[in-house]
């Protein structure tokens, strides 16, 4: 009985995670189209907003001027184009290592007391005088033309509000960034989908564009659990203003190198997720905020105990094979590993069967990411430690993560 | 202006699902289909085959015992269809009606077999090795699982073991019969071993001391094999 509720209960989540699979798609082969003519539109564009990107740094002694210089690099009028850089009270070389740039009008550098990401974005932002204003995060790096495809999204729309880019892994070298390019991949795809649904709920670090009229609105950046990203993206989808995601403009982004890193990065993450999900939880089920409302925001709350439940059942069931598997070693010796071919032992459970399908949507999904992103597909060992890593880690984040929330203890930047 | 939720799309959405639950779900049910199907024509071969021993045992009862043909392939054979009826009920669950109706069926191919074995004994002198092995699968039983994995290591090693595995819960009156005739008590794991029955776990070593006569097939197989190295040896030295 106990088996069959466990059981029962898992069928559901199935469903639902198919479901969600397959509206991704419908919505996916709706904008192909769409997509192709975005990818080979003219590069050329007749009105060039002045723009301001602001560079929050603490202590990013050996990454800011590689941001920086990207940003003087961008294919956009100079007079068109500020960097407002930020040292939020860095206790390294930063001050010293930007001063290189002192002399370069288009660069102004400011200094201030630790306050916090946010403090030191919204100090840039109450500076700038521009119709753009951006933030770019020190440890990442702007392609060439990704200003002038987001200024380019700017001027064909004209209630667009704001602009995310396409976010790619730097340099992915160790098992856990090869890892998060995948993961990259994957969620590339998810917010070129959610774009037109009006669905994007974190405006991230790295590159977000808005317009000067949104600050005006709603306001500036507030602390919010460490992910003000996310938050300013629920106030803008509050007030109805419309966020879009420009695949084509590209920036890359540093990711942690070590599990340790990349753990906390995501407790943050989740944490903060959890906690501005339920900050702006009367938006949940509401048909007002459209698919945002309906799919993406439960989604992003009710996900993680999916992910959880899924992954306590799969660990269930892994332990208890594992422990008749060692049973039957230690009587029937290694041989008895050796598998012997037939084709009545292959498993056609049911469940078996829809994760079979899960997955051939999941690298289906993958493939058209890695596309979006980085214009074609490779096979990569990161696809497989994706999935075979990632649901194993993923879990450990989100389950402190729901300790934290429960218990109120709140996650810091490092 | 945000775009308008479109419920169409949604119920696609959910069509689309439905159908892939539903053609996962009967994908998977034709495949257990053909394999309860496979178990089935198995079993009934094993039935043909009982059926030509025991044709063949009368007709010759009088004559030559040599030319009965019941050989350890068929004990092989009851071994594998064990593994895969095992397979089925981890698969399907123990209160599958089909599985056991094949269970049923199975258990009773067993006594037959056993019965056909114990006359060819007692007519020809034949020694056969036999061990009835009680188990359940309720969850009662912890041991149960291990001393299957040690009789099917000594099915392995011992061709000519003939194990016959019964689940002590199955609801059939000649199983019910045969328990009583060996006086099998609830106490599972149970090994009914030259009519005298032992309960709780027995290693392999446990059981060969039980059955000293397997040692002596393990010496004789070995002798045998030592003997079959040394003649092949010697005739690649002599070409």
């Amino acid at each position: 009985m106990v088996e069959i509720f466990f059981n029962s209960i898992l069928y559901i989540f199935l469903f639902f995670s198919l479901y969600l699979e397959v509206f991704f798609l419908i919505t996916f082969f709706e904008e192909v189209e769409t997509i192709k003519a975005e990818k080979n539109r003219s590069k050329k564009i007749s009105y060039y907003p002045s723009t301001t990107i602001i560079v929050p740094c603490w202590n990013e002694e050996k990454t800011v001027s590689g941001t920086v210089e990207s940003l003087l690099a961008l294919d956009y009028p100079k007079d068109k184009l500020n960097i407002i850089i930020v040292d939020d009270g860095s206790t390294d070389h930063t001050w010293q290592v930007i001063q290189k740039f002192r002399t370069n009008p288009q660069v102004s550098l400011i200094k201030k007391e630790n306050g916090g990401k946010h403090t030191a974005v919204n100090l840039g932002i109450q500076e700038s005088t521009a119709e753009l204003v951006g933030c770019l995060d020190a440890d990442s790096f702007v392609e060439r033309d990704a200003l002038l495809e987001i200024a380019h999204a700017f001027n064909e729309d004209p209630v667009m509000m704001a602009a995310t880019p396409m976010l790619v892994v730097h340099e992915p070298k160790t098992i856990f960034q090869k890892m998060q390019r995948t993961e990259y991949h994957a969620s590339a795809f998810l917010k070129r989908i959610l774009s037109p649904l009006d669905a994007i709920y974190v405006t991230p670090g790295p590159f977000s564009i808005f317009r000067r009229t949104v600050f005006d609105k709603i306001g500036l950046y507030k602390k919010a659990h460490n992910t003000e990203d996310m938050e300013f993206a629920l106030r803008m989808q509050k007030h109805h203003l419309r966020i879009r995601n420009v695949y084509t403009a590209h920036v890359h982004t540093s990711t942690p190198n070590t599990f340790y890193k990349l753990y906390r990065q995501r407790l943050r993450w989740a944490y903060g997720s959890i906690k501005n999900t339920l900050d702006y939880r009367f938006m949940i089920f509401k048909r007002e905020y459209g698919i945002l409302g309906t799919i993406a925001l439960p989604l992003s709350l009710f996900g993680i105990f999916v992910l959880l439940y899924n992954f306590g059942f799969v660990m269930f069931h892994a332990g208890r094979t594992i422990f008749t598997k060692i049973t039957e070693i230690s009587i029937m010796g290694v041989a008895s590993l050796v598998p012997h071919f037939n084709t009545f032992y292959l498993n056609t459970d049911f469940m078996v069967l829809i994760a079979y399908v899960l997955l051939g949507i999941g690298l289906f999904i993958v493939w058209n990411g890695a596309k979006l992103a980085e214009g074609r597909f490779r096979p990569t060992m990161g696809i497989f430690y994706f999935f075979a890593l990632y649901g194993i880690v993923a879990p450990l984040w989100f389950a402190r993560a729901i300790i934290n929330v429960v218990f109120s203890r709140t996650t810091s930047w490092r | 202006m945000r775009p308008k939720i479109e419920t169409k799309k949604y119920v696609f959405a959910f069509i689309i699902t439905s159908f892939v639950f539903l053609g996962a779900l009967i994908v998977s049910n034709i495949f257990s289909e053909r394999r309860l199907s496979e178990i089935k024509n198995i079993e009934n071969k094993i039935s043909l085959d009982i059926l030509s021993s025991e044709t063949q045992f009368a007709l010759l009862k009088e004559s030559s015992c040599k030319a009965i043909d019941h050989s350890t392939a068929f004990s092989e054979e009851l071994g594998s269809l064990a593994s895969k009826l095992s397979y089925m009920e981890d698969a399907l669950g123990a209160e599958n009606v089909d599985v056991i109706s094949l269970k049923k069926y199975y258990s009773l191919l067993q006594i037959k077999d056993y019965l056909l074995i114990a006359q060819i004994k007692e007519k020809c002198g034949t020694k056969p090795i036999t061990i009835i092995y009680f188990y359940s699968n309720k969850g009662d039983c912890e041991d149960c699982k291990k001393e299957g994995y040690v009789l099917t290591k000594l099915r392995e090693e011992y061709p000519e073991l003939r194990i016959y595995s019964f689940d002590y819960n199955l609801d059939l009156s000649a199983l019910k019969t045969m328990k009583s005739i060996q006086e099998v008590q609830n106490r599972l794991p149970a090994l009914v071993i030259w009519d005298e029955p032992y309960y709780g776990f027995k290693s392999a070593e446990d059981i060969e001391k039980i059955i000293p006569q397997l040692k002596r097939l393990r010496t004789e197989r070995e002798k045998a094999e030592a003997a079959k190295a040394a003649t092949s040896t010697k005739e690649t030295a002599d070409n």
